[in-house]
């Protein structure tokens, strides 16, 4: 790539409007703090330069500046609309240079929170899927023409797990169990039919050419049965991780002591929206990481498919 | 004794109320060593054959021993390569054959296993790509694979169902080359026992020492023809005798003379 297609691109042209917009004089009543905007920003177009150096594939660097793009667009519309125009009241609608510095002194607080909302996720999550995965391998193989499981997990993943919410509160000592319970169901129905319906689906032939290896039960099943079964088995955990995330931060939002989903809920509770903002930014961040994780996962353990 | 020894094998099934024969009192062996062809048209049952050869069909009548015990189910001392390729799609092509490895030679060590799938990769010339998924090969590097796989089990018998079927004429015939080195080997080590399913009647004379023939409806054994051509056969060569088209046409008339006979007489309406 040239230097021009490396350098000279949209973003970097959004990158100086953000700049630019940020001396523009402030509207608000207390400091709008816009100096953490322009450090931010500063911050991503050194990334992004050093990306634009060294990325060999044009369509990278165009997905890439594309997202960063965004973000510029994003920050520019928002310092607009609360500290330099006022559109809504500065206590309702702060502008990001606050939220950013929020975003330090909180940090600490933040870090604690996104480890409980983790911890939660992983314990349910992981749980239902080492638990899911086996016995959906064994009963769809089982019976590979269909069983009455393959209808009551299909019935059973239908129900919104949120409605276990009041129930597991009665019936589990802390809110926290209530919580891992939720996502634990929220996962185990989906995985179970998707690794179910994955083994009724596998192609009889590869079954045949196990055979004729002669290949013992434990083998066919894991060695054989669980990689073919795999692309069906993640479109279930990928499933259940979107709804844990929901339930999760709706769980925390009516009843917890922490966890993301409290601290948002918390903060909007006492007029604080500032943190409120802020709560949702992080949520989706974290969010977005996970997601971006898990996609890497599923495409390294599915690198054979074409 | 035979190496394998078929008798009065009968298959029956009913599929919707229906009743079926694909099977009928079918008996024939082979020897060690020996490579004998099964050749008929579509639906005579010489791919149901070869599937309770390989234990994943249970006849309903008579019975098949192998070197005088009677086959029971799936065995690691027979190979298999079918018409699809049949290998995993999530293992690369040296652990598609280290896996089979794995099944048939057990004692191996994994390092073993992996030797031996590289030695047996070279020798159907696909050292370049080892470590490639079959969604990368082309269909007859996919074949070679499996036929690498079958061979680096180091069974005593090697069943193939059509595996040249899904090919292009360019391919098949370089595969059927590769196979019929790999099969007469150095000279060393004793020869497998081959059955070769196909409908290709040059690649049953290439191939075989001995070609049985099937007919359809019920299916059972029509003829028994022992190929006269001296081995190593060279293709190219061979073709061009007058031995090989006397002899290439009198299988054919024998195939079609069998068709001819089923359909022959009033009822045939044109």
């Amino acid at each position: 790539m040239s230097l021009g297609k490396r350098f000279l691109r949209v973003t970097n042209l959004l990158f100086l409007i953000l700049v630019a917009v940020q001396f523009l004089p402030d509207r608000t009543a207390k400091p709008a703090e816009c100096l953490n905007v322009l450090w931010f920003a500063i911050g991503l177009e050194i990334l992004v330069l050093i990306v634009s150096a060294l990325i060999k594939k044009p369509e990278g660097l165009a997905l890439f500046l594309d997202i960063i793009g965004f973000v510029y667009v994003f920050l520019i519309l928002w310092t607009l609309a609360s500290a330099k125009l006022m559109w809504l009241k500065e206590t309702l609608f702060p502008p990001p240079g606050r939220v950013f510095a929020q975003f330090i002194t909180d940090f600490p607080k933040i870090m604690v929170n996104i480890q409980s909302s983790l911890s939660i996720i992983i314990q349910g999550y992981l749980l239902a899927a080492l638990v899911s995965i086996p016995l959906g391998l064994l009963l769809g193989w089982k019976a590979r023409v269909g069983n009455a499981a393959t209808y009551i997990s299909k019935f059973l993943s239908a129900i919104p797990p949120i409605v276990y919410i009041p129930y597991g509160i009665a019936l589990l000592p802390t809110f926290r169990s209530v919580s891992v319970m939720v996502i634990f169901l929220a996962t185990f129905w989906p995985v179970l039919a998707s690794t179910m319906s994955g083994v009724l689906n596998v192609e009889q032939k590869i079954i045949d050419s196990a055979r004729v290896l002669n290949v013992n039960p434990f083998t066919m099943l894991f060695s054989v049965i669980l990689p073919a079964s795999l692309p069906q088995i993640f479109i279930g955990c990928n499933q259940g991780l979107t709804v844990s995330f929901i339930l999760l931060t709706s769980a925390e939002m009516i009843g917890a002591r922490d966890g993301l989903g409290y601290y948002v809920k918390n903060y909007s509770d006492f007029g604080d929206y500032t943190r409120t903002i802020l709560g949702i930014i992080v949520i989706g961040i974290v969010v977005v990481a996970i997601s971006f994780l898990f996609n890497k996962l599923q495409q390294h353990l599915l690198r054979w498919k074409k | 004794m035979s190496k394998i020894e078929i008798s009065h094998l009968s298959v029956d099934y009913t599929e919707r109320n229906k009743h079926f024969t694909a099977l009928n009192d079918v008996s024939f062996s082979v020897e060690n060593g020996e490579f004998v062809s099964v050749i008929g048209s579509s639906g005579c049952g010489k791919s149901t054959l070869l599937s309770i050869l390989e234990g994943i069909r249970h006849p309903s009548e008579g019975s098949i021993l192998i070197d005088g015990e009677p086959v029971r189910g799936t065995g690691n001392d027979r190979g298999v390569v079918f018409q699809n390729y049949s290998l995993f799609p999530w293992m690369t092509a040296r652990k598609n054959v280290a896996f089979g490895v794995k099944q048939a030679r057990p004692k191996l060590s994994k390092a073993e296993r992996f030797r031996v799938a590289d030695e047996f990769l070279d020798r159907v010339g696909l050292d370049a790509f080892k470590g490639k998924y079959p969604s990368q090969l082309s269909g007859g590097m996919q074949q070679r694979v499996a036929i690498a796989r079958a061979l680096a089990m180091d069974t005593d018998i090697l069943l193939m169902d059509e595996p040249f079927g899904a090919i292009d004429a360019k391919n098949r015939t370089i595969l059927q080359e590769l196979l019929l080195k790999l099969w007469e080997g150095d000279g060393k080590t004793a020869k497998k026992t081959v059955l070769f399913v196909t409908h290709d009647i040059d690649e049953a004379i290439l191939l075989s020492d001995r070609i049985v023939m099937m007919s359809a409806s019920p299916g059972r054994v029509y003829k028994e023809i022992i190929v006269p051509f001296s081995r190593p056969r060279n293709r190219s060569e061979l073709v061009q005798t007058p031995e090989y088209s006397a002899f290439r046409n009198r299988l054919l008339s024998l195939f079609y003379g069998d068709i001819g006979d089923k359909i022959g007489g009033d009822e045939v309406v044109l």
